[in-house]
């Protein structure tokens, strides 16, 4: 009888302790069990209405502007249109007051399709920003994390472009200004050849760095010659000692030296001192260097001793190339977009490059494989001495007309200066709108 | 002594049912428990894996514009952020609901979106991405099925008034259950003129136009210069607060033979331009001509159209020409827009077909997945989203398939 006793006992003790873990262990009710994800719906409402601003603009009509009644009535008609029947909502506007005020927010108004949003509901919140908001974007400065920092952009007016068709060296070098002025912490426009042949010379013109700085040569084919330098040696073999000088103050100031479109310094151009002479296509104040103009660059980058070569680097054929994916890349950031096919037609020779050290740093256009062997339409090339740079050349092979953009986002996704843009949350220029929604029925 | 026994024996034996009945209890606590715990659970794997459908486009990213079998799946725009969806990697699925066709004159199969007769999208199913492949590259082959719905918010529905003397059509706009007051809309009806145009294609004149609906999301619009009855096509966009939807309507004066274009190319933007006759063996084997353009939306929310490469030709069933070819312009492309082919028996018999290019152009829906019927729980989640500007709803329905 005692254990029957006993039994009975530990019944219900068990029985004591299912009731006590059925009265804790209380399961959650359907709608808690498979939720619908109310906070990513609100958020998906807010852009939705504001995918054409539409919600921004309503966000910034208080209520006692005349138009009130009409723009909430539609944001009323807009919600209920789009949300399902059995969702209710409020929508709330804030004003951002910013960080100098008291309070952060400030409450503006207010709509809803219901006294209550019932047992459980979720929110989600947009900021909207005026109309009249303008966004600055301060760029940070090539060369103030390290070397550099100077941009040359030749505009001298005492010398003549090839294959800048359509356009004038001084255009050219004005949209490039433009372009690339905010970027650099000094750039200068060199007027005149002299100007030219005082930096070859190692003289500043504004008391600017000359070393590490950027030349950019918007006489396309041609490149802009000093008085000074149309004399013996520079002369020889129609200036290809000139292109190799070049080349030599590329390596001693290690400069980059930008060729913006063709066959890169295929002419020489004073109009002054070359005054009788023409480029062979009836252009006077040039003078055709020819293929030996690169070659002696690249001897005089490489601190080879000049000897004329008129051997050809170049692929001439036409071919139509695209953008490389670091360059897509940094359009999207810097918001300069060139169209991403191009043709190119003076793709430099990646091996001869090579055996004059200048490797590929960064490829503006993919290459192309054609006769054995790779070219690049459009690269940068660093020069270098064992682990040094020691000058470099950005050659964009392209077909005229020139594409300034391609220079430009071409030196930009080599230097990649960071964009520092204006806080969003600027006080009363920006609003916050919350939508809170809730389920109306059910359990 | 036996009296202890028959005392031990009761007691055990109560022991024993008293433990089976609460283990039965218990047991039965904690599988509710576990269940509900695994709906949870797909609940959240329902969420994250519509988020992770419309927040990236997939690699490669313009793979909806091309020819090519994604390596990643995702449906978002690669021009755009947040959930704005692209209209041609939509257009790239196969739909789970339309019954597919098979074309005898190019041997293949095609993925329908078909809504009602003249208003196609017929996608090769070599080219139409499809469920079991989806399922792999979200990694959820053999563990979870799941159905994706694509629906517009805002639905335009257009009712003819009076056919001739003057055209009166009624535009209605409604949302979901809730009419579109007020709301802004832009219309471009196409209309073949009887015994219009020189030479044997049909001609056909387009006229825009723009208003706005009442209180009740309604508006009628009357056309004067349509003083006979002729085939037409009306198209309307309507705009309200961030909305937009549109809706379409036909009237063909010739239904006995008719054109069914089919997708052949997306990356050339090539269409197949067939004979209805050779798809479904209809009884009327006409020869038809047809003329062809393709009209887009502009960002002012007016109709444009643009001219189509060889857009005219005839077409008669199984010899001749059994089939030709329009091409978008490579210009317009990669614009979301409507080809609309007239097509014509005599002066006096005529009719238009749509196809949109860009699943939003036409506000088609597309349902793309398994079938959820029968199964023993399924967790559903929605989000609002842009195709090209177009308001739709996606929801995704998904289920376990591990038991």
């Amino acid at each position: 009888m005692m254990r029957t006793i006993e039994v009975m006992l530990v019944i219900i003790i068990i029985l004591g302790a299912f009731m006590i873990a059925s009265f804790f262990a209380v399961l959650p009710s359907p709608r808690e069990v498979s939720p619908l994800n109310l906070r990513r719906l609100a958020l998906t409402t807010l852009q939705l209405l504001d995918s054409n601003y539409s919600l921004s603009a309503a966000a910034f009509v208080d209520e006692d502007d005349s138009s009130f009644a009409e723009v909430t009535s539609q944001l009323q008609i807009a919600l209920s249109a789009c949300l399902p029947p059995n969702i209710i909502y409020n929508l709330t506007v804030y004003q951002v007051l910013g960080e100098n005020s008291s309070e952060l927010y400030s409450y503006k108004w207010s709509i809803s399709n219901a006294e209550s949003l019932g047992v459980g509901s979720d929110a989600a919140s947009l900021l909207v920003a005026s109309s009249n908001v303008t966004f600055r974007v301060t760029p940070e400065k090539i060369g103030e994390r390290g070397f550099g920092g100077t941009l040359y952009i030749l505009n001298c007016s005492d010398a003549r472009g090839w294959w800048i068709t359509g356009y004038t060296a001084h255009s050219l070098a004005q949209d490039l200004y433009n372009l690339l002025s905010p970027y650099f912490q000094k750039t200068i426009m060199v007027q005149n050849t002299t100007d030219l042949g005082k930096i070859l010379n190692g003289t500043a013109l504004q008391g600017e760095t000359l070393q590490n700085a950027v030349v950019i040569n918007t006489f396309g084919e041609a490149v802009p010659i000093p008085t000074e330098y149309c004399k013996s040696p520079y002369w020889d073999n129609n200036y290809a000692r000139y292109c190799h000088f070049l080349g030599n103050m590329t390596r001693l100031y290690n400069w980059t030296w930008v060729s913006i479109v063709g066959y890169p310094f295929y002419y020489v151009s004073n109009t002054i001192s070359l005054k009788d002479n023409q480029n062979g296509w009836g252009i006077w104040g040039m003078n055709q260097t020819g293929r030996a103009g690169i070659n002696a660059f690249l001897q005089g980058i490489d601190n080879r001793n000049y000897s004329f070569n008129s051997g050809d680097i170049v692929y001439t054929g036409d071919v139509v190339v695209s953008l490389s994916s670091q360059v897509l890349d940094c359009c999207n950031y810097y918001g300069i977009y060139p169209y991403p096919i191009q043709t190119s037609k003076r793709a430099l020779s990646n091996s001869t490059l090579a055996s004059y050290n200048l490797f590929p740093k960064l490829y503006i256009f993919n290459s192309i494989y054609t006769q054995n062997q790779w070219y690049n339409p459009g690269a940068l090339y660093h020069h270098m001495k064992g682990t040094r740079i020691e000058g470099s050349l950005l050659a964009l092979g392209v077909t005229r007309t020139p594409d300034i953009r391609l220079t430009a986002i071409g030196l930009l996704s080599y230097y990649k200066p960071r964009l520092y843009c204006s806080e969003y949350t600027a006080a009363n220029v920006t609003r916050l709108v919350i939508l809170q929604l809730g389920q109306a029925g059910g359990v | 002594m036996a009296g202890s026994t028959i005392d031990h024996l009761i007691s055990v034996t109560v022991f024993l049912g008293a433990m089976l009945i609460f283990i039965s209890l218990f047991n039965q606590t904690l599988q509710t428990a576990i269940l509900y715990q695994r709906h949870s659970a797909l609940a959240t794997k329902c969420s994250d894996l519509l988020d992770n459908m419309l927040l990236n486009p997939g690699i490669p990213e313009d793979w909806g514009k091309s020819d090519v079998t994604p390596v990643g799946f995702g449906l978002q725009d690669p021009e755009f952020t947040q959930y704005r969806l692209s209209p041609f990697s939509l257009m790239r699925l196969r739909s789970s609901v339309g019954e597919p066709v098979y074309y005898p004159r190019t041997g293949l199969t095609y993925s329908n979106i078909t809504m009602g007769l003249g208003n196609f999208l017929l996608v090769p199913y070599s080219e139409a991405i499809n469920y079991s492949a989806v399922a792999k590259l979200l990694g959820i082959n053999g563990t979870y099925g799941f159905q994706l719905s694509i629906t517009p918010i805002v639905t335009v529905s257009i009712e003819e008034i009076q056919r001739k003397n003057p055209l009166i059509l009624s535009v209605k706009v409604t949302g979901v259950n809730f009419p579109l007051a007020n709301a802004h809309i832009s219309y471009c009806l196409l209309t073949i003129p009887i015994g219009g145009g020189s030479g044997s294609y049909p001609f056909y004149t387009i006229d825009y136009g723009t208003n706005f609906t009442d209180a009740q999301g309604s508006v009628p619009l009357s056309f004067p210069y349509v003083k006979q009855e002729v085939s037409y096509v009306f198209i309307v966009y309507a705009y309200l607060g961030g909305l937009m939807g549109m809706g379409y309507y036909e009237h063909v004066t010739y239904i006995g033979s008719y054109i069914i274009p089919f997708i052949d190319d997306f990356a050339e933007g090539r269409m197949l331009i067939a004979h209805s006759y050779d798809v479904h063996n209809d009884t009327d084997t006409a020869e038809i001509t047809y003329n062809a353009t393709f009209v887009v939306l502009a960002e002012d929310f007016t109709l444009r159209s643009m001219s189509v490469e060889n857009s005219t030709g005839k077409l008669t069933y199984g010899i001749g020409w059994p089939y030709a070819y329009v091409t978008i312009p490579k210009n317009v492309r990669s614009n979301p827009g409507i080809l609309v082919i007239t097509y014509r028996k005599s002066a006096q018999e005529t009719g238009v077909v749509l196809m949109p290019w860009g699943i939003s152009s036409l506000a088609f829906p597309v349902v793309f997945g398994g079938d959820p019927t029968g199964q023993e729980w399924v967790a559903t989640d929605i989000r609002q989203v842009t195709v090209n500007g177009v308001a739709y709803q996606a929801k995704l329905a998904l289920w376990s398939l591990g038991g």
